[in-house]
């Protein structure tokens, strides 16, 4: 049928070919030689005046790293990566902790104008009422600028960069560090624990509702650089957050890799939200470069009736390998994963979710929209357990997959365990393809070939894009080559 | 307006003809019904017509407004004021009956070289049309077709053609599966739309629906080719007598 | 001496591998055969039996689940017993020993030690893959089975049981199975023991189906509380074939049963329905693959488990639409009851498609039984105990129903599920 031939252009334009983040910023960079070693973690911890705690740590998960080997499980394939090729530090020079907005190099703002972060407040309050966002903008490895501090320090809540947490309050930093991933968890978390230049790091105190959405974007620029950012988010209890996690990096050739760690932690009646739009650079129509995209993510529901939700639009990445999970520990507790992961050109994806149920009266709810186009492949893989004593599990799981031509693959692998006669689970999962009676009747309709692909994608998907916070819906929209220019009420 | 030339078509997947030289004027302002036994053509009538890929014209043109438009796809001939009304609409998960109206319009305005609606604007049109066709908006913000009832559906057709202000309308089998009032319903709607720069063919089993919407013409489709053309009066014919009489004559 | 050689072998591993040793010279074989033996003994040495790292087997972990190993015993003998189904023809295994006494007209068979003997069934001693544990135990020490042809166009009136019968030691058989182009037929492959000693079996069934064959396919596994049963079935459907595989188990102390199909021919058509009747502690594995392979072929698997006491279930089912397989339909389901606290049920129901115009889909579920179902028997006046068994016995039932146009097979199939039940729930 022509239409898949004409939607696979179409969804390659929007996604591969005109990949409109693929600019290089020309700053003078601060770089770590290439390489590990005890000396460049010395390094690291010492560019960012961390205390001995912090280094100790660092060499503890580095020599427990040397002794593990790649995970092969996932259905993905790349060459081996060198880590000795790898750049582990690189941080504009002179940006080590910025006062202001007016201390930060022009060229760098210019970067965070083109990918369009509100970086200015003055522009946020101008741009959008009644809807602000604190941003905290890392730049391949250093934090570059946390906005609204000042009236989120107001509310009692604590947003900036780990590197600055580790020197400012690193009681909280101790206490919940490498507790949610532990630095053993996986190869690339524990080379993450060892090597990681920054992140941000989020304190919501008891009984406070964050004020505003709180967001990161996460930039790879330098070329051979390795981005190991590390992300901790502690809702206290009764407290509630919203967070908000963008990525993108400049075209290269080589393969770029980004091993991030994300810990959330709930305590009693708390709430994380946390949102990505992923938009790394995926590599050129041939699969040469794009980013290698290697994520832990974990949440731990710790509190009674605390809830962690986990909402995901991933568009980029050569290759994405990256689990958002729940630990549902405390009685009540609730967790969600909401996911569009859409495949493209030679892009490979496994991704999924693991719903740990360890408390009473647990419920869980994952829904997964896999949209595989090109040469892709895209898999879901999701676990749902329910331990001996998680009385009245409940999970709800749905897996949809479309497929856009017939070079690509989609994948559905899930894990169900029961070990609770009180658990319910339930999952279902379907793989099909644009229906041909959808596709005319919109064309009928006078919607030409594409925009009617899009809009049938858009209505697949939707699920999920109403999770989103307002802002990244009309962003994951345009990413997965869809306009909704809707006034539906 | 419609001029359809000796039009012989068949399924592309295995080849089988349908539409075996059919022949067929309506001109502006008519409304023409066309009847027949069941497999006869009807259906796949208003797929060739409006371009559907699953079937190929092997013989013979459609001309539209004197033009031939075998060569344009489905949506530019929808955006040149071709609208089929279909006999199972489409349901599209996901998808707002409203959000859709919006895209359906703009792309065919876009084509036409016509600015955009304004969101306002829009809105006011789709208000106005869905009051007439006693469409709640509720029913708007549900996603298209899915859950609407068999009579929701064919309003929701009709309200589409009343937005979207075709020059040619084909209505498929429009009265399947609709009880008396909403029928009167969607009529009215048709009726309404009636003008003298505009035609309508009315593809229908039962003579039924042409009490309501008064045909200037009938014609009969038996495999694949007009066997007989008539003012209202055939259709009663037909209804008294089936189509027996006719089919023989033909055969 | 290579490096794989310094795993410690667990006690069920020596076990196997001195089975062999102690039967060389003993096991038929011509020395393609021989040769191809040694290769599987020694790959199972090497790599030893899987582990849950090795993804086929990771709800089994069979290395550390496979304690011990009853010793081969030449002389262990047992009855052959009365067919499930009255009227069927039954073609006897028993302790590894080929019967064939009733041959049903349209049927050829011969013992399959004669295949191995005179190296015919070499080719089908090949495992069908690294992971494939059971084709290479089965391989090595493989002695006795069928070989049963059914001619072109033969349509057999009552069913035909395959009857394995085991009193204790091991048994490992195999049984290559082809019906002609047209054939119709049921078969029962049916395992049982008879005594409570523990036997370990390892079963194979090659089964091929040419050009609009219709076959319906029992597997039923009776065997004794303290037994292993390794089985798998393989599969290939040609154009427009038709297989209903039907695959009840209902005993066994560690049980896997493997179901490792192909589409082959356009129009094929595979319906798989089973049951798992588990309970005391055992550990009952049903893996199945599916590999849809051309176009226009359908399939429809249902799973039913019944999970009682400190049992442990698992289901692991993988569809597989290959690149070409376009308007392929498959869906697959895999329902569990789970009746105690200390019962454990995993399931992993797998899609993996290559090919973009197909309807593929899959639902699990896990639950207790439905209160609102018991609640509404209980205020008719039926006892809890009684309904309970009403709406598990109801759960599987209606799978068997499906079978509806054999009322005898229906009948004795019914018939094991109560039985069990009353035994258990």
């Amino acid at each position: 049928m022509p239409a898949v031939q004409e939607t696979i252009d179409q969804v390659r334009q929007i996604d591969v070919d005109q990949y409109k983040y693929g600019f290089e910023t020309k700053i003078e960079m601060d770089k770590a030689p290439k390489g590990l070693s005890e000396d460049i973690i010395r390094l690291i911890s010492s560019k960012k005046n961390e205390p001995e705690w912090m280094l100790e740590w660092r060499f503890e998960a580095y020599r427990r790293w040397l002794t593990m080997e790649e995970p092969s499980w996932a259905r993905v394939r790349y060459p081996k990566i060198d880590f000795n090729e790898i750049h582990y530090y690189a941080a504009p020079k002179g940006t080590t902790g910025p006062k202001s907005l007016d201390e930060v190099d022009p060229e760098l703002l210019k970067v965070y104008e083109k990918l369009g972060i509100p970086l200015r407040e003055q522009e946020i309050l101008a741009g959008v009422e009644k809807s602000k966002i604190a941003v905290d903008a890392v730049f391949d490895s250093v934090s570059v600028v946390t906005t609204f501090k000042e009236e989120l320090k107001k509310a009692g809540v604590i947003f900036m960069s780990i590197s600055e947490a580790i020197r400012e309050h690193p009681d909280l930093v101790r206490k919940y560090l490498g507790t949610v991933v532990p630095q053993s968890d996986n190869f690339y978390a524990t080379l993450n624990s060892a090597v990681f230049t920054d992140g941000s790091f989020v304190y919501v105190p008891k009984g406070v509702r964050c004020p505003m959405e709180l967001s990161t974007y996460f930039r790879i620029n330098e070329k051979n650089t390795g981005q190991f950012e590390r992300t901790l988010i502690i809702a206290d209890e009764g407290a509630y957050v919203s967070y908000l996690e963008g990525c993108t990096a400049p075209q290269r050739d080589e393969n770029q890799l980004h091993a991030a760690v994300v810990e959330l932690i709930a305590l009693d009646d708390a709430e994380i939200k946390y949102s990505t739009v992923q938009n790394w650079y995926p590599g050129d129509k041939e699969g040469k470069g794009g980013i290698y995209n290697f994520v832990t993510k974990r949440g731990d529901c710790r509190g009674k009736n605390s809830k962690i939700s986990w909402t995901q639009v991933e568009t980029g990445s050569a290759i994405t390998w990256k689990y958002p999970s729940c630990i549902l520990r405390g009685d009540g507790s609730r967790g969600e994963f909401y996911s569009i992961a859409v495949s493209n050109g030679h892009q490979q994806v496994d991704s999924g979710t693991k719903m740990i149920h360890l408390g009473k009266n647990t419920s869980s709810r994952i829904i997964s929209k896999g949209i595989a186009a090109g040469f892709s492949d895209n898999t879901y893989r999701g676990q749902v357990s329910a331990h001996r004593k998680a009385e009245n599990a409940r999970n709800f799981t749905q897996c949809d997959s479309l497929l856009i031509g017939d070079k690509c693959g989609a994948h559905t692998v899930p894990y169900i365990e029961a070990k609770n006669s009180t658990a319910q689970f339930e999952h279902e999962a379907t793989t099909s393809k644009i229906s041909e009676d959808q596709l005319f009747y919109c064309l009928q309709r006078g919607i030409p070939e594409e925009a009617a692909i899009a809009l049938i994608v858009n209505g697949f998907v939707k699920e999920v894009i109403q999770e989103l916070p307002m802002e990244f819906a009309v962003e994951a929209q345009k990413l997965i080559g869809i306009s909704l220019e809707g006034s539906v009420g | 307006m419609l001029e359809i030339k000796n039009l012989h078509a068949r399924i592309a997947e295995d080849g089988t003809e349908i539409i075996r030289g059919l022949n067929l004027t309506v001109k502006a302002g008519e409304v023409a019904a066309i009847m027949g036994p069941n497999g006869s053509g009807k259906s796949t009538l208003s797929y060739v017509l409006s371009g559907r890929e699953d079937y190929e014209v092997t013989e013979g043109d459609i001309l539209y407004n004197g033009e031939s438009i075998l060569e344009l796809d489905a949506a530019e001939r929808a955006a040149k004021g071709l609208f089929l009304a279909f006999q199972y609409p489409v349901e599209i998960p996901g998808v707002a009956t409203m959000q859709f109206l919006k895209v359906a319009m703009n792309e065919q305005r876009k084509y036409r070289g016509e600015d955009e609606l304004s969101t306002p604007e829009f809105m006011r049109r789709v208000k106005e049309a869905a009051a007439e066709l006693k469409i709640a908006p509720e029913m708007l913000r549900r996603p298209l077709n899915v859950g609407f009832s068999g009579g929701e559906k064919k309003r929701a057709e009709i309200l589409q053609m009343a937005l979207l202000e075709p020059k040619l309308c084909v209505l498929d089998e429009t009265d399947s599966g609709l009880d008396i009032d909403a029928l009167k319903v969607v009529a009215d709607g048709v009726n309404a739309l009636r003008s003298p720069d505009r035609a309508v063919v009315v593809i229908t089993h039962y003579q039924r629906l042409l009490d309501y919407i008064v045909p200037d013409t009938v014609h009969v489709l038996y495999r694949g080719q007009v066997v007989k053309s008539g003012d209202k009066t055939l259709a009663h014919e037909l209804e008294a007598n089936g189509y027996a009489d006719i089919i023989g004559a033909a055969a | 001496m290579n490096m794989q050689q310094a795993i410690k072998m667990t006690a069920a591993e020596s076990a196997l591998v001195d089975a062999y040793t102690a039967q060389i010279g003993d096991l038929p074989g011509d020395g393609a055969v021989l040769s191809l033996r040694d290769t599987l003994v020694h790959e199972l040495r090497t790599a030893g039996l899987p582990t849950r790292r090795v993804e086929a087997w990771h709800y089994t972990d069979l290395r550390t689940l496979l304690r011990s190993v009853p010793a081969a015993d030449s002389t262990a003998f047992s009855e052959r017993v009365e067919a499930i189904v009255p009227g069927a023809s039954v073609l006897s295994v028993r302790n590894g020993q080929a019967d064939l006494k009733t041959l049903p007209e349209g049927v050829t068979a011969r013992s399959y030690s004669e295949s191995l003997l005179d190296g015919s069934a070499a080719a089908g001693l090949a495992v069908l893959g690294a992971d494939d544990a059971i084709g290479r135990i089965n391989g090595g020490l493989v002695r006795g089975g069928l070989e049963i042809a059914v001619a072109e166009g033969a349509e057999l009136k009552a069913p035909v049981e395959i009857q394995v019968v085991q009193s204790h030691g091991q048994a490992h058989t195999r049984f290559p199975v082809s019906f002609g182009a047209g054939a119709k037929a049921t078969m029962i492959e049916r395992h049982l023991s008879t005594s409570a000693e523990p036997s370990f079996v390892s079963s194979v069934s090659d089964v091929t189906l040419a050009e609009g064959a219709d076959v319906i396919w029992i597997i039923l596994q009776q065997q004794g509380p303290a037994d292993t049963h390794l089985g798998q079935i393989r599969f290939d459907l040609g154009k427009d074939a038709k297989l209903h595989l039907f695959v009840i188990n209902a005993g066994g102390k560690l049980v896997r049963q493997e179901l490792h199909g192909k589409a082959s021919g356009e129009g094929a058509d595979l319906t798989l329905r089973g049951i798992n009747l588990l309970g005391g502690d055992s550990h009952t594995d049903v893996t199945f693959t599916l590999s849809h392979d051309v176009p226009h072929t359908t399939s429809s698997e249902i799973i039913r488990n019944v999970v009682f006491d400190r049992a442990k279930g698992v289901f692991q089912g993988k569809i597989l639409v290959a690149k070409d397989a376009q308007k392929t339909d498959a869906k697959m389901a895999c329902n569990t009851l789970l009746l105690s606290d200390d019962a454990d049920l995993s399931a992993k129901p797998e899609l993996e498609i290559f090919a973009d115009d197909v309807q593929c889909g899959h639902g699990a579920t896990v639950a207790d039984i439905d209160h609102t179902q018991l609640f509404y028997l209980l205020s008719r006046g039926i006892p809890e105990k009684k309904a309970r068994a009403m709406l598990v016995n109801a759960f599987v039932a209606e799978i068997v129903e499906e079978l509806e146009d054999d009322e005898a097979l229906v009948e004795a199939l019914e018939g094991v599920i109560s039985a069990w039940l009353e035994k258990h729930a």
